[in-house]
């Protein structure tokens, strides 16, 4: 096609000529433009500009990066990617910008320069967009394809989706929620499973599902045909699938396919007796995950616990003792649990709400020390593990844990004078400054009023004690 | 006056005394009782009015590294004096070329504290003379700071708008115009003082995208969330007759310009729902801080889609049902205030953005989104309880605006959520006209399983009821009811029974049973009820005519003025007369029904 190249070459010409040449493409793309409606109406007309560089084109859901010019019929420019100087991101294919583009930059390629004729329905219609589209306008667009990618469903690069077929509505199965799929598991370019399945969210290890199918179901709409990208820690993870001979770390690739679900009732919508009932069976059903080392499982049966007893109100004293109890076993529970996932600000945090409703609690206290311990906060730990001994001197593993805390203290107070040594004067002026912005100017004001140039003895001695 | 001369010369020559002896020590030899001396010695010039002398002697190139030193601490006396003198009394004109020249010579760590120390102690109604009269020597300073200007600027801003945020925002035009405490050209000020940082950012992200460059960037943010948030939202943004430079939008546009600049406007306005908020420890904080930018970006949103400020960098392909539902989060934050303020710009913000669509063109599954279902509940709240008419007339409007947005389906749901949520007669028997307009469309124009058939039918079950059954009060709920007769009243003359396409002719019974029946009981009942009542009246009048006061009605805890009997009389007759229309309306149905039923046994048989 000669002309696209004559095209090309005009586009590189000065601004003088972009008048006029706006409107040779738009009568090229009246001419030539290939319809790419669904409803074959002529609505989007499409004339590539430069073929893209690889074959493949974005997929629904997908996050997009392109470059734009827009123009109105009388060739006046009303915006441009360039003019920002960053390109222009949106997902695609899920109603964020005019109906054109969904359609359009749906059929581009990785690189590719394309124009499009927009009819006003395509457009902004009859309302036009205040203030710079009147009412009917049909526009015209340069469009350039620069990169797209699959969605990453928890910004953690963990599971990557990319929409085949796009779902109904704007509902999604939650946690609890019962739903009916189709799926297909590769690993390596191999399939190793492939079934149709009914479950409930959270517990698609039961069906040897991992937990990052059940996660982006979270996500899915009803109908919704995907592709699963899944990094090893929302997969099988260390210890592999031998059913599958999926080995450790691996890689995984599911194709799923909600077909439908039945939402979970939400905690307002249960009563007390309700709650309590389940509270039990979600107990068991955790502790059957924890044994088995699925922990990731096991935190969202006991975390159910937790979103339904944590915040009830109005309980009988019978009631209320039972839910103490099975909140207490909950917060324990998942403190091993976090423990485990190597997740210690959790774990603190869980033993810390065992805690507050049982406060001599050995198994709460012996946790948060481990994870204290962990964390390198030793004198906390040595804490923890001392309360333990009030509450039951037999405690052998707390007195070994206690030595255990000393000797840490001890080593990691050499590293740290070695390190630390040349570092107070920084952390010194680093204090100032966190105090100038606490107690206001005043304290600054004295101090720069009495000295110059002198470190204050205050925040120094703060830092040294820190590091104890 | 030989006295004051003595006097003067005493507080000059003191000065005098003390900078000779600084004079020949090394700057590292000054002492605290040199810096106190200074201090109280030119302190006294400045009471005593020789604020030239002193001049004289701050200028005197010797005395270099004495005012470096020491100067900073010459800034609150001479704050102090400054406001004792007239705008055009020479020796103010000398005082402020004091602080000009300190602002030039003076250590600049030591004196931004002072400046900044001079800022924190204002209060009241000397806040912008104060911030006015210290931006400059404070912007110079900052300019010269080697270390954490970022910090230091972020300082400043904060401080500057903490004192102006307790001061009342001007809101009418005259308040405007009189700027009696000067906070609109206080606010101009602080944002002509932010200017050379600003560059500094933007030239720093042309040439690269350093860590420290980010503080100075992240400091300037704040202080644009912070001036959104007071005095935007607060102010009246409309252009205003007669005003030629509006002081609160040349302000906005300059924040915005700003945001431009630092390339943080586009990402505040899509990327703010996503969660990208600054990691705090204490979930308090992190609370406090969500909400503050909630006000802040509401604000923003309102700026560009209403008052179209910035929208020339604004990508324009957005859809508009996506900038709806962008926009649905912020209108939600300003609906629920109730300043009015606030209140108008949510209203316009949502007006505005349901301009750019087309009728119809909602799809009903953005119902499936919580403020969807929440804003227009809270429209009803706005237009049942808001003591401001214009507010109330403008949300009902906008409240039909968005339902007319909304699919058939959409519509549809709508009104099953509006009808069972607001509490409101007046408002259900909105509801149900609308109903009737939208049977009406789909039996004239074009057909649609939403208002016709079994949807329907489920639908006019919520319609066509009464509350509490016969017990319900006729009086309160007489315009769900009269519209609900109405919607009957349509249907049974629009809709023959052999066709019955809207499905009511089946469901005729049920209507019967749950509608007619239990109101012609209550209206009976009611009727009974009120005319009893007026006859009690009329008898107490006559037997006891000195104490007509009988009930009193408190309004917001106000008490309303007694009523009297001849006013409670008219109240019950007007009760009276409401019963009548219903019943005329109600036998006229009935009427309507009994004769189409008969028409067709006469066919039949």
């Amino acid at each position: 096609m000669p002309w696209v190249q004559c095209l090309c070459q005009e586009t590189m010409t000065t601004d003088e000529a972009t008048k006029t040449e706006g409107e040779v493409q738009a009568v090229a793309l009246t001419e030539r433009g290939e319809d790419i409606t669904p409803a074959q109406d002529r609505g989007v007309l499409k004339i590539i500009k430069r073929p893209g560089s690889e074959d493949e084109s974005p997929m629904i859901g997908d996050k997009v990066y392109v470059h734009y010019k827009g123009k109105l019929a009388n060739g006046k420019k009303f915006d441009s990617s360039r003019d920002r100087n960053e390109p222009f991101v949106f997902s695609l294919g899920k109603g964020q910008v005019i109906k054109a583009w969904d359609i359009g930059v749906a059929t581009m390629k990785k690189g590719e320069i394309c124009y499009l004729l927009c009819k006003p329905d395509y457009a902004y219609g009859s309302a036009g967009s205040a203030p710079k589209i009147p009412a009917n306008a049909t526009l015209f667009f340069e469009v350039e394809l620069l990169d797209f990618k699959g969605e990453d469903l928890f910004e953690d690069g963990g599971i990557i989706r990319r929409i085949k077929r796009k779902g109904e509505g704007y509902s999604n199965p939650n946690e609890g929620a019962t739903v009916e799929i189709h799926l297909e598991g590769f690993c390596g370019g191999s399939r190793f499973d492939c079934k149709d399945v009914k479950f409930i969210v959270g517990e698609g290890e039961d069906h040897d599902i991992p937990i990052g199918i059940d996660k982006a179901l979270e996500k899915m709409q009803r109908g919704e045909h995907c592709i699963l990208y899944l990094s090893p820690r929302y997969g099988f993870g260390e210890a592999g699938k031998p059913k599958y001979g999926i080995q450790a770390n691996a890689e995984l690739v599911y194709e799923v396919t909600l077909k439908s679900f039945e939402k979970a009732k939400e905690s307002w919508e249960m009563d007390t007796k309700e709650k309590l009932e389940q509270a039990a069976v979600v107990k068991e059903k955790g502790t059957m995950y924890f044994k088995e080392g699925k922990y990731l499982q096991a935190v969202i049966q006991y975390g159910k616990i937790v979103s339904w007893l944590e915040m009830e109100y109005g309980l009988s004293e019978k009631e209320s003792k039972a839910s103490d109890s099975f909140l207490l076993a909950a917060f324990l529970n998942l403190a091993m649990c976090y423990l485990k996932l190597r997740e210690y600000t959790k774990a603190v945090e869980c033993c810390d709400k065992a805690l507050g409703l049982d406060q001599d609690n050995e198994k709460g206290l012996y946790r948060r020390g481990e994870a204290r311990l962990l964390m390198n906060e030793f004198e906390l730990a040595k804490c923890d593990f001392q309360k333990v001994l009030e509450v039951n001197p037999q405690n052998k593993a707390a007195k070994s844990q206690i030595s255990v805390c000393q000797k840490k203290t001890k080593e990691h107070n050499d590293r740290d004078r070695r390190i630390y040594a040349n570092m107070f004067t920084k952390f010194a002026e680093r204090d100032a400054k966190e105090a100038a912005s606490k107690t206001g100017v005043e304290r600054v004001a004295e101090k720069a009023a009495c000295e110059k140039g002198l470190k204050t003895p205050g925040a120094e001695d703060e830092e040294a004690e820190g590091h104890v | 006056m030989p006295d004051e001369h003595s006097q003067t010369t005493m507080a000059v020559d003191e000065l005098q005394a003390i900078i000779q002896r600084c004079q020949i020590l090394e700057e590292a030899d000054f002492k605290g009782e040199d810096f106190n001396l200074f201090l109280v010695a030119g302190q006294k010039c400045l009471e005593d009015g020789y604020a030239a002398q002193l001049l004289e002697v701050i200028q005197n190139e010797k005395n270099k590294v004495i005012i470096k030193n020491m100067g900073w601490n010459l800034i609150s006396p001479l704050v102090r004096c400054i406001f004792t003198y007239k705008e055009e009394d020479d020796k103010r004109e000398h005082c402020l070329r004091i602080l000009d020249q300190l602002a030039q010579l003076c250590n600049p760590k030591e004196l931004f504290l002072g400046l900044l120390e001079q800022i924190e102690q204002t209060s009241g109604d000397q806040v912008c003379q104060t911030v006015m009269l210290l931006l400059q020597p404070l912007q110079t300073v900052l300019l010269k700071l080697q270390n954490k200007k970022a910090y230091s600027v972020g300082l400043s801003l904060a401080m500057i708008m903490n004192q102006l945020t307790p001061l009342p925002v001007p809101y009418t035009k005259q308040q405007i115009q009189e700027d009696k405490l000067g906070l609109c050209q206080c606010c101009n000020a602080v944002v002509d003082f932010a200017k050379p940082f600003v560059n500094e950012v933007v030239k720093n992200m042309e040439k690269s995208s350093e860590y420290h460059d980010m503080e100075l960037k992240e400091e300037l943010l704040k202080f644009c969330m912070k001036s959104l948030k007071y005095p935007l939202l607060t102010a009246q943004l409309e252009q205003l007759e007669g005003i030629e430079e509006h002081p609160f939008r040349h302000f906005a546009t300059e924040i915005i310009n700003i945001l431009w600049n630092i390339r943080e406007l586009i990402p505040l306005v899509f990327l703010h729902h996503k969660g990208k908020s600054p990691p705090w420890e204490n979930q308090e904080f992190a609370d406090i801080e969500r909400k503050n930018s909630a006000d802040s970006v509401a604000c923003l949103s309102y700026l560009m889609f209403v008052q179209h400020f910035g929208i020339e960098c604004f990508p324009v392909v957005f859809s508009p049902s996506y900038l709806l539902l962008c926009n649905m989060t912020h209108i939600e934050v300003l609906l629920k205030r109730t300043e009015e303020s606030m209140l108008s710009k949510g209203l316009d913000l949502f007006e505005s953005s349901l301009l750019r669509m087309e009728d119809n063109s909602l799809l009903h599954d953005y119902l499936e989104f919580r403020d969807f279902i929440n804003v227009p509940q809270d429209l009803v709240k706005i237009m049942t309880l808001c003591p401001m008419e214009h507010l109330r007339k403008k949300s009902l409007s906008i409240l039909q605006l968005f339902i007319d947005k909304f699919d058939t389906e959409g519509k549809y749901t709508l009104f099953r959520c509006l009808l069972k949520t607001s509490n409101h007669a007046g408002v259900e028997g909105y509801i149900i006209k609308n109903i009737k307009d939208q049977i009406h469309l789909s039996l004239t124009e074009y057909d649609n399983v939403w208002f016709t058939g079994h949807h329907l039918i489920s639908l006019l079950d919520l319609v066509l009821s009464l509350p509490e059954g016969a017990e319900t009060d006729l009086l309160q709920n007489s315009d769900r009811i009269m519209a609900s007769l109405n919607l009957l009243r349509y249907l049974v003359i629009k809709d023959c029974e052999s066709d019955n396409q809207t499905g009511v002719w089946t469901t005729l019974t049920k209507i019967e049973q749950n509608f007619l029946k239990p109101l012609r009981v209550g209206l009976n009942m009611s009727k009974a009820h009120y005319e009893a009542e007026i006859k009690n009246k009329k008898e107490n009048r006559k037997e006891a005519h000195s104490s007509n006061t009988v009930c009193s009605v408190t309004v917001s805890g106000e008490k309303m003025p007694a009523m009297t009997t001849g006013m409670q009389l008219q109240v019950l007759h007007s009760a009276l007369f409401t019963f009548d229309l219903i019943e005329s309306v109600l036998a006229r149905v009935e009427e309507l029904i009994e004769v189409k039923i008969k028409a067709v046994m006469d066919e039949n048989s």
